[in-house]
C-alpha cells in the first residue's frame, strides 16, 4: 500500500508542480492544465505508434514542443487577463480546456488509445512485493524531473528571478526583473512540464480526450493542500493525496470507486479546517 | 477584483425590456401549440435550453455577491435525486418532490454558504467543486442512490410535451422574475458592495453574511427544482449527467457570454448559446464543441460585457464609461 502510494505520487507531483508554477508564480489559475497533459499523452502515443519512439525518449522533444505552445498561448492570450478577475482567467482556461480536449475528439478520435510498449507489463521483484516496471522508471524520471526543478528555482538566477515575482510583482520590475519574460518562462515550464507528466502516462495508461479534468482536479487538489502559491510544498502533498488514495483502494470496501473521491474531500477538509494548505 | 461603478445595471435589463417583454412572452407561450405537432424534436429541443436557461440566471443571483461557484451541479443533482427518490420510494406525488428537491438544494446550500464564507476566488471555486464531486461519488457508489447505473424516474406529464414545456417556462419566469426584482431593490446594492469590496461592506453595515447565505439559498432553490424537473421529465438520471461539471460550467458560461448581474443577459446568453451549439452539432458531427471553447476564450478577451454589453454600446453608440464586470485588461485588447 504505501509502495503503490509512493509510486503514484511521483507522477502527481510532476504534474501538480507546473500548476503550481503557473498559480504560484503568473497568479493563473489554469483550467486547461490537464488539456496540456492529455496533449502530452496522445503525442507519446502517436510517436510511438507511428514512429516506434518509446514515449521517454519522446519527453525531450515533447516538452520542448509544448514549451512553444505554452508561449504561444501566454503571449496570444493568457498575456491579456494577467491583472482581469480571476473569474475572466478561469473562463479563457476553461475556453482553452474545451478547444483542446474538441480538438483531441476531431483528431484521435473519443476512443481511449493505448500505446502498445513492450515492457508495459514487464514487472519488477522487490523481495515480496511486485512492483510494475512502467511504475518505477516513471516514478524516478518524475521525482528526478521535479527535483531539477526545484534546483533551477532554488540556485539559478532565472529561477530566483520567478521567486521574486511570485512574491512582488511590482518590486522586481523596479529592480529590473523583466516579469513579462518570466511569466512567459514559467508559463511555458508548466506547460511543458504537464506534456512531461502526459508522455509518461503513455507508458502506463491510455490517452483519451477527456483525460485532462481529472488530472487538472488531482493538480488542483494538491496544490490546494500544499497551499496555493506553495511550490516547495507540492511535493509532501502530492504523496499526501497518493497514500490517501492507496489507503481507500486497500482497505475501503469497493475502495476502488471511492478513491476518486478522496482528493474532493481532501480538498473540503483542508479548505474548510486550514485554508492556507497543510504546509504553511 | 474589478467591479462596476458607474454605468447603473439597469440600463441593459431596460433595454431588453423595450424590447419587448410582453412580445417575448407571447412568443414563448405559443411555441409549443406552434411546434408540437410539425417540430417535436424543437420543442423537445426548447426544454433543454429553458433548463440551461434557468440554471444561468440563478447562477448569476449568488455570481452578483462575487461568489464563483461550481457547485450549481451539485444543487441540480441533488433536486433531481431528492424528487426521484421521494416520488419512486416514498410515492411523493411529483410536484411535492419536485419542491422538496429544491428544499434540500436550500438547505445544503445554506450549509455549504455558510462553511465556505470564508473562502474567495480561486479557494471558494475549487470548494464548491470539490462538494460537487464528493456528492457524485457518494451517488455512484451507494446502492440505495441507484449507484452508477441510476435512477429510473416517473414521469410528470405522460405524454404531453406541451406541458412539460410550460412547467419549465413556468419555472423559468419565476427566476426571471426574482433575478429582476433583487436587481431592483436595496439587494442589488448589497451584493454589489459585498463584490466590490466585503470588507467596506461589512464596514459600511452590510450584513455580509446574511446576504451571501441568501443569495446562495435563493441561486440553489432554483437549481435544485430544476433538477428535479429534469429527473421527471427525461425519467433517467445518473451521477455523470446531473452532477457533471459541464453543468456547472454551463451555468457560468451563459451568463458570461450574454452579460453578466444582469436579467436579460443570462437568459440571452443561454438561449444563443444552447441553440448555436445545437446548429453546430447539427452542421458538425464530432467535436463541434471546438468552437463553443474558442468563443467562449474569444468573448472572455474581446467582449468584457457579453453580448448584452455590445447590443447596449451599439443602441448607445459609443461606449460605455466603465466596464462591469469582467474588466478589460490594462493595456489589452478590450475596448
Amino acid at each position: 500500500m504505501l509502495i503503490f502510494g509512493t509510486l503514484r505520487s511521483g507522477l502527481y507531483a510532476l504534474a501538480a508542480v507546473g500548476l503550481a508554477l503557473s498559480v504560484g508564480v503568473i497568479g493563473i489559475v489554469n483550467f486547461a492544465h490537464g488539456e496540456f497533459l492529455m496533449l502530452g499523452a496522445y503525442l507519446g502515443y502517436w510517436l510511438f505508434a507511428s514512429y516506434g519512439v518509446d514515449p521517454l525518449a519522446a519527453i525531450p522533444l515533447g516538452a520542448a514542443g509544448l514549451f512553444v505552445l505554452g508561449g504561444a498561448l501566454y503571449r496570444t492570450a493568457i498575456r491579456r487577463v494577467l491583472r482581469a478577475p480571476e473569474l475572466n482567467q478561469m473562463l479563457l482556461t476553461f475556453g482553452i480546456a474545451i478547444f483542446l480536449q474538441n480538438l483531441a475528439v476531431i483528431l484521435w478520435s473519443g476512443d481511449p488509445r493505448t500505446a502498445a510498449i513492450p515492457y508495459k507489463a514487464s514487472a519488477l521483484a522487490l523481495g515480496p512485493f511486485t512492483i510494475g516496471l512502467p511504475q518505477v522508471v516513471v516514478f524516478v524520471l518524475a521525482t528526478g524531473l521535479t527535483a531539477a526543478l526545484y534546483a533551477l528555482l532554488g540556485r539559478t538566477r532565472v529561477g530566483k528571478a520567478m521567486r521574486a515575482v511570485a512574491q512582488d510583482r511590482v518590486g522586481s520590475a523596479i529592480i529590473g526583473v523583466e516579469v513579462d519574460r518570466i511569466y512567459l518562462l514559467a508559463f511555458g515550464l508548466s506547460v511543458a512540464l504537464a506534456g512531461t507528466a502526459g508522455l509518461m502516462i503513455t507508458l502506463q495508461l491510455s490517452a483519451s480526450p477527456y483525460m485532462g479534468l481529472l488530472y487538472t482536479l488531482k493538480a488542483f487538489a494538491i496544490i490546494v493542500i500544499a497551499g496555493l502559491g506553495n511550490i516547495g510544498a507540492v511535493v509532501y502533498a502530492s504523496l499526501v493525496l497518493g497514500l490517501a488514495e492507496a489507503f481507500v483502494e486497500f482497505y475501503v470496501p469497493n475502495g476502488g470507486g471511492w478513491s476518486e473521491g478522496v482528493f474532493f474531500l481532501l480538498i473540503l477538509l483542508v479548505l474548510l479546517v486550514r485554508p492556507r494548505g497543510l504546509f504553511q | 477584483m474589478t467591479v462596476s461603478r458607474a454605468l447603473p445595471l439597469s440600463r441593459p435589463d431596460r433595454l431588453a425590456g423595450r424590447l419587448g417583454v410582453p412580445l417575448l412572452l407571447g412568443a414563448a407561450l405559443a411555441w409549443p401549440f406552434l411546434t408540437v405537432r410539425t417540430q417535436p424534436y424543437l420543442l423537445q429541443l426548447s426544454l433543454n435550453i429553458l433548463i440551461f436557461a434557468v440554471l444561468a440566471v440563478s447562477w448569476d443571483l449568488l455570481a452578483r455577491t462575487g461568489q464563483l461557484s461550481l457547485a450549481h451541479a451539485a444543487f441540480y443533482g441533488l433536486g433531481a435525486y431528492t424528487s426521484a427518490l421521494l416520488a419512486t420510494r416514498l410515492h411523493v406525488p411529483i410536484p411535492l418532490a419536485m419542491l422538496a428537491g429544491g428544499g434540500l438544494a436550500v438547505v445544503c446550500a445554506v450549509g455549504l454558504g455558510l462553511l465556505t464564507l470564508r473562502l474567495r476566488g480561486i479557494y471558494f471555486a475549487i470548494a464548491t467543486l470539490a462538494f460537487t464531486e464528493t456528492l457524485r461519488v457518494v451517488a455512484k457508489q451507494v446502492r440505495f442512490f441507484g449507484a452508477a447505473t441510476g435512477l429510473v424516474v416517473p414521469p410528470l406529464f405522460p405524454a404531453s410535451l406541451v406541458g412539460q414545456y410550460l412547467v419549465i417556462l413556468a419555472v423559468l419566469l419565476a427566476t426571471l422574475l426574482v433575478s429582476w426584482r433583487v436587481n431592483r431593490s436595496r439587494w442589488y446594492f448589497a451584493f454589489t458592495a459585498i463584490r466590490t469590496n466585503e470588507a467596506v461592506a461589512a464596514v459600511m453595515g452590510v450584513d455580509v453574511v446574511r446576504f451571501k447565505v441568501a443569495a446562495f439559498a435563493l441561486s440553489a432553490f432554483f437549481a435544485g427544482l430544476t433538477g428535479a424537473y429534469y429527473a421527471h421529465v427525461f425519467l433517467f438520471i445518473n451521477p455523470f449527467e446531473v452532477f457533471s461539471l459541464a453543468i456547472s460550467v454551463g451555468a457560468l458560461v451563459a451568463p458570461i457570454f450574454g452579460g453578466l448581474y444582469t436579467t436579460a443577459g443570462p437568459l440571452l446568453g443561454a438561449v444563443v448559446l444552447r441553440a448555436g451549439e445545437e446548429a453546430l452539432r447539427a452542421t458538425i458531427r464530432s467535436g463541434h464543441l471546438i468552437l463553443y471553447g474558442g468563443i467562449l476564450a474569444v468573448v472572455v478577451l474581446y467582449m468584457p460585457r457579453g453580448l448584452l454589453g455590445v447590443l447596449v454600446a451599439l443602441r448607445l453608440r459609443r461606449p460605455p464609461a466603465v466596464a462591469v464586470g469582467p474588466a478589460p485588461p490594462a493595456g489589452g485588447a478590450g475596448r
